[in-house]
């Protein structure tokens, strides 16, 4: 039929011929290893994410909401194994997204021409943690429930802009409209990042180096993609089948119940790498700055980081970031701990350690470095 | 698939040599527990029983129906019959009925046992850490108070419970229940029986889980396998 040798679909449908073009460009690097695949993973991942969320969402009610996911566990059709998906499946995501976040670090990624790929990996991360902790809070459970009437408190605490902002949020005091409201912005954030997906590849794609001799998307990183992609869905499946609470607090599979405080209010376990300094603070204002100061720090990072451009990591570097690791580890397994005067004392020293490395060890290791 | 359940099964049974074939008492454990646990019905039925004997009179179970029972290996007679038997506000209880709640309300509950209502027993082996276990503990852990502790009026002594004083009185005695399959209903062997029963209760699907999980992984395993293969041989093919 067609004069053209194009295929029929393609003269009618031209973006088709652009994504084949897409496909096949021999303009990549080769030989990225397989973890440059996670921003990939997450991606797949979060696609996963929204349709189990969809299917939940058919049979989730919020004014009811901790009966209502009894009865997808057990009356619906397979319904416990859509929500263990979700469930798991964030688990996931937050595994590869400090992954992610480690490697920006160790490589230094986040450097010339990187930067605004590293804020757009930022505002994922932060946006992830506002989607993720708004799902924990749907849950309902005894502990859901008290970590968002404290969350809610903390909020009106505040003055000012902040304060302004999270009583907005919430839509103003605990009460029968908080859960649908919650519902509704977790369901629309979790669409909404898909657009920063979308800028964060465009970037990726910008920040790479051009390559004289590259090879093409298809089939060589779709094989790799598909091979990671498997080995994720492996780690997933031993985990939504073999531990599918890993990391939660038992005490949330109750009931909440509104005059009885659980003995351990604990957040999701995603949110303590950020939330942990704010453990050593007892106001809202300071926990409110730790955090704020944190996430400044991480956009901050292309600015004061002085090393040369181009140049490969040294060991100083990596011996650093491992420390930096661990200290963070540490961070959150002494903010999950009681309180208690010990804990306080070395929360205060891995908090001041934390601020130390980035606003003094990074700048003046980094210099010492480009020298 | 039963067989290849069966396998890892063996595996298991292999890799950890049991010390007692036959006793799940000393020390306690139960079939469920572990990676590759299961349920072992004949003591989730015995649990049922104990649980409808004793544990509800006092406590609801509110998100489970008298039709979810074919979980533990009750025939489809077996849960009519015994529904039947429940005298529910509408009249004898049908399959689709939620397990009799004993009070009509939490406030009618409260009055009854001086403000400490009977927790609802669905999720409760699921909500407590190590639940199985802390059942049993708690089922068996009465004792007499110490001698320096004051006790609470209306309260029990309980080395299981947080703050060790219990509002529940020592629920379970000896021969409280006639098992239908012979074994002898010692306290401790309710407590063991019905600690089954309610993990049951709290999380139906551990059987369906582990059985999807073991096809799920061992395809993957294979996939993943094929898939890194495939990567290589394309890439070789780059000069």
């Amino acid at each position: 039929m067609s004069s053209l040798s194009k295929p029929w679909l393609h003269i009618r449908l031209p973006v088709l011929e652009s994504f084949r073009a897409y496909l096949h460009a021999p303009v990549l690097p080769r030989e990225k290893p397989y973890l440059a695949s996670v921003p990939v993973l997450i991606a797949g991942a979060l696609v996963f994410q929204l349709l189990s969320g969809l299917v939940l969402s058919l049979f989730y009610n919020p004014a009811d909401a901790f009966n209502s996911i009894q009865f997808i566990d057990r009356s619906v059709n397979y319904g416990w194994l859509i929500h263990a998906f979700h469930e798991t499946g964030t688990t996931m995501i937050f595994g590869a997204v400090y992954l992610g976040l480690f490697r920006a670090l160790w490589l230094r990624s986040y450097n010339a021409p990187g930067e605004i790929v590293w804020l757009l990996t930022l505002a994922k991360f932060l946006l992830l943690l506002l989607i993720g902790y708004l799902g924990y809070v749907l849950a309902d459970g005894a502990v859901s429930y008290w970590s968002l009437a404290n969350a809610i408190a903390s909020a009106f605490s505040l003055s000012g802009p902040p304060g302004g902002i999270g009583v907005w949020f919430f839509g103003g005091p605990d009460g029968a409209g908080t859960l649908p409201r919650l519902a509704v912005f977790h369901a629309v954030l979790a669409v909404a990042i898909i657009g920063i997906l979308l800028l964060h590849h465009a970037a990726r794609r910008g920040a790479e180096p051009p390559v004289a001799r590259g090879v093409s998307l298809h089939p060589y990183y779709t094989s790799q993609i598909f091979a990671a992609f498997v080995i994720y869905a492996l780690i997933f499946a031993v985990l939504v089948f073999f531990a599918p609470h890993l990391g939660e607090n038992p005490l949330n599979r109750g009931p909440a119940n509104p005059l009885v405080l659980p003995s351990a209010v604990t957040p999701p376990w995603y949110l303590l790498p950020l939330s942990n300094t704010g453990h050593v603070f007892s106001s809202a204002w300071g926990a409110f700055f730790a955090v704020a100061a944190r996430i400044a720090l991480l956009a901050a990072l292309p600015w004061l980081d002085r090393s040369a451009p181009g140049k490969p990591p040294g060991f100083r570097h990596k011996f650093l970031i491992l420390l930096l690791a661990l200290d963070v580890v540490l961070l959150c397994v002494w903010a999950m701990q009681p309180p208690s005067l010990i804990g306080g004392i070395l929360l205060a020293v891995f908090t001041a350690y934390y601020f130390f490395h980035f606003i003094v060890l990074l700048p003046i290791t980094t210099a010492l470095e480009a020298r | 698939m039963r067989r290849l359940l069966l396998a890892a099964f063996a595996i298991a049974c292999l890799a950890a040599p049991r010390a007692q074939a036959e006793d799940t008492l000393n020390p306690p454990h139960w079939q469920s527990e572990g990676v590759f646990g299961s349920y072992d019905k004949a003591a989730l039925q015995r649990g049922f029983l104990v649980y409808q004997t004793v544990c509800a009179a006092c406590h609801s179970a509110n998100a489970l129906h008298y039709r979810d029972l074919d979980g533990i290996g009750f025939s489809t007679e077996q849960i009519a019959a015994l529904a039947a038997g429940v005298k529910l506000s509408t009249g004898p209880a049908t399959l689709d009925d939620r397990f009799k709640n004993p009070y009509p309300d939490p406030a009618a509950a409260a009055a009854a046992f001086g403000g400490a209502i009977p927790p609802d027993l669905s999720s409760i082996a699921a909500a407590r850490p190590a639940g199985t276990r802390y059942i049993f503990n708690l089922l068996t852990g009465y004792a007499p108070a110490p001698a320096d502790l004051p006790l609470l009026p209306g309260h029990y002594y309980n080395t299981a419970f947080p703050g060790q004083q219990i509002a529940m009185p020592p629920p379970l005695k000896d021969n409280q229940v006639t098992y239908a399959d012979g074994v002898t209903a010692t306290s401790a062997q309710e407590a063991s029986d019905v600690a089954a029963f309610l993990t049951w209760a709290a999380t139906p699907n551990l059987d369906a889980s582990r059985e999807i999980g073991l096809r799920a992984v061992l395809f993957l395993t294979f996939l993943a396998f094929i898939a890194t293969a495939t990567k290589r041989k394309i890439w070789r093919e780059t000069v």
